[in-house]
């Protein structure tokens, strides 16, 4: 049963963006938002607008329960929870199924099955899908020297009962292995109670790279190709990029055939996002985890596929299946987006919320921008800082690198700092325009520079 | 550019005598502006000439202050008025989106009726959402002027329920 009126349960551009795709299909629409945002872009576009709560996201965005009676109250029959928030909480996705409200992302045991690291792994490993090597306790240094052999150096070693890095270590030699041992141990012991440590392989140089896939809940699924989000500080992305152009062909598609493998297993119903370990010097990928929403840099795969996966989602959740094959997808160029944050990246990436004063975005060929914000627009102090995306689509890297850097020099923006500059940098830098960046590149190598450049 | 308070309030005087004026001039018999200059500051304004009928929607029902000054057939004189309740100083708002019931339980009686004298913390009525009863308290100790709202009424963050004051 096609949907009909659909609760959108985010802010921000995605909000805008999941309301474009709405309207496109017919659906009406019902914005739920905090009261700091009854004056966006959304709340205009949507055809009602509903205010949960205060600004504080635990008591409008984060309460499942203000927001499944909303969507109950003004009739809606799907409800749509963007990425963040509630998007992967099996909490929002159980209730919508209680209330018979069809939930655009996967069943809730999905979503907690997947959302634990243990059984995550253990699904992947049961659809022949790789994960980082590694071994069970071991209990001896010379069951850790045997190990380290049958892996290959350099090598990790990391406390069975708990993280931080404490009883962590990395060995290269077995030198280094006999050294750390012990005092691994005695850490693990004085820190969680428990000795046991256990070995992974260490991956010196590691690209970041994510599978977007489609599944119709029915073991029906299709892939778009892969990103690759190499360029990370603190784990948080701020380029993306599709295709995932420095992994060679061959190990590209065994890696998307293998997303498609482990969400088929998992009989996994819409959008979701398989990331990946690219161990560059092994030519090599791991399974790292599932992320069962839509995610931030969709619009890169959409720019080269010329799905509409908002859309998509929007199909499967009303019933309509995938509507596609595999072979109906076809790839067409590079797509790469920054992401536009109000930080100042001069001065450690201090939020810098406000009101934008001016805002004159680029236009072009191949140019796509989402956004919520506009001339006169708030930035608030209470959520994420960004306030878009742009995204240059051309025929090949290059060409798609050079329009980006065209598009951030003629966009005007006044009131608030962006991290635009850094993005700019970033993109015309020779190691980025060689595609040879790692995960750890932007913080070892990039902002130093740019620091530098400054 | 920024003004002084002093600025905006005589600004904000001329604009709702000017509104005043338009709706004189057209025959209304209403006329609502809402200006938004930023977050958390804002103006809205409803002009409206006296009619004998009230409004159906009851959060808009006005404060009939001084009645004496326009009966609807004295002509063309625009009584200006900030009707919202939301800004009445007395006004207890709700924290959050749900059903407002003015009973613990249906056909059992309110927790509060009109002229009622209210303690600090006392329940004056519940929000419900998804099966949740949020007990909402009195801010303060006083008289239950109006009540804004029916029984089983939808309402969102911030609607004005009751005047307390």
């Amino acid at each position: 049963m096609a949907i009909r009126r659909l609760f959108v349960a985010n802010r921000g551009e995605i909000a805008v963006r999941i309301i474009r795709a709405a309207q496109a299909r017919g659906i009406a629409t019902v914005l739920g938002v905090s009261a700091a945002d009854r004056e966006t872009l959304g709340a205009e576009m949507a055809d009602r607008t509903v205010v949960l709560g205060p600004a504080a996201a635990a008591k409008s965005y984060l309460d499942e329960r203000l927001i499944v009676h909303a969507a109950k109250a003004t009739g809606c029959d799907a409800l749509h929870p963007g990425y963040g928030f509630l998007s992967e909480k099996p909490a929002l996705a159980a209730l919508c199924e209680e209330e018979g409200i069809a939930f655009v992302g996967p069943r809730p045991d999905t979503i907690a099955r997947l959302g634990d690291k243990m059984s995550a792994r253990a699904l992947a490993q049961a659809a022949g899908v790789p994960c980082v090597p590694g071994t069970d306790h071991i209990a001896s240094l010379a069951e850790a020297r045997a190990a380290a052999e049958r892996l290959g150096y350099p090598v990790v070693m990391k406390a069975s009962a708990g993280g931080g890095g404490r009883g962590m270590f990395r060995a290269d030699t077995p030198a280094d292995l006999a050294a750390g041992f012990d005092r691994a141990s005695r850490e693990a012991e004085g820190a969680f109670g428990d000795p046991r440590l256990y070995m992974e392989r260490f991956v010196t140089a590691a690209r970041h790279v994510e599978v977007q896939i489609l599944g119709d809940g029915q073991g029906g699924v299709v892939h778009f190709g892969a990103r690759d989000c190499s360029v990370q500080r603190r784990y948080q992305k701020l380029i993306e990029e599709a295709p995932a152009a420095a992994m060679p062909a061959p190990l590209r598609a065994a890696m998307q055939e293998a997303a498609v493998r482990l969400c088929a297993h998992a009989h996994y119903r819409a959008a979701g996002t398989v990331e990946f370990l690219y161990d560059v010097a092994r030519g090599a990928f791991y399974f790292i985890e599932v992320n069962s929403r839509i995610q931030v840099e969709h619009p890169v795969s959409e720019a080269i596929t010329g799905a509409d996966l908002i859309g998509l989602q929007l199909a499967v959740a009303g019933g309509e299946g995938l509507g596609l094959a595999q072979e109906d997808v076809r790839f067409d160029g590079h797509a790469i987006e920054v992401r536009i944050n109000a930080e100042d990246p001069r001065a450690d990436f201090a939020p810098a919320p406000g009101r934008i004063t001016r805002w004159e975005p680029p236009a072009g060929p191949g140019l796509r921008l989402d956004t919520h914000a506009r001339a006169g627009y708030l930035v608030p102090p209470f959520y994420d800082s960004m306030i878009g995306k742009l995204i240059a689509h051309g025929p090949t890297r290059a060409s798609a690198i050079d329009r980006l850097v065209a598009a951030i020099d003629a966009f005007v923006i006044e009131g608030v700092r962006t991290t635009l500059p850094l993005a700019r940098f970033i993109l015309t830098h020779p190691d980025f325009r060689a595609d040879r960046i790692t995960t750890r590149w932007l913080e070892e190598t990039g902002l130093p520079a740019f620091a530098a450049a400054a | 550019m920024t003004k002084t308070p002093t600025d905006r309030h005589s600004d904000d005087v001329a604009f709702i005598e000017a509104l005043a004026g338009i709706l004189a001039r057209n025959d209304l018999t209403e006329l609502a502006v809402r200006r938004t200059w930023g977050e958390d500051d804002s103006l809205d304004v409803r002009v409206a000439r006296h009619t004998t009928v009230a409004p159906a929607a009851p959060v808009v029902q006005a404060v009939a202050a001084a009645p004496a000054t326009a009966a609807a057939s004295a002509g063309p004189v625009a009584a200006p008025a900030v009707e919202d309740p939301a800004q009445h100083p007395g006004a207890v708002t709700s924290p959050m989106v749900g059903t407002a019931y003015l009973a613990p339980e249906p056909g059992a009686t309110p927790f509060v009726s009109v002229g009622a004298t209210v303690a600090e913390g006392q329940t004056l009525l519940i929000i419900e959402a998804m099966k949740t009863m949020n007990q909402i308290p009195s801010p303060r100790a006083g008289v239950v002027r109006r009540i804004l709202i029916e029984d089983g009424t939808p309402v969102e963050y911030g609607a004005p329920l009751m005047i307390v004051e």
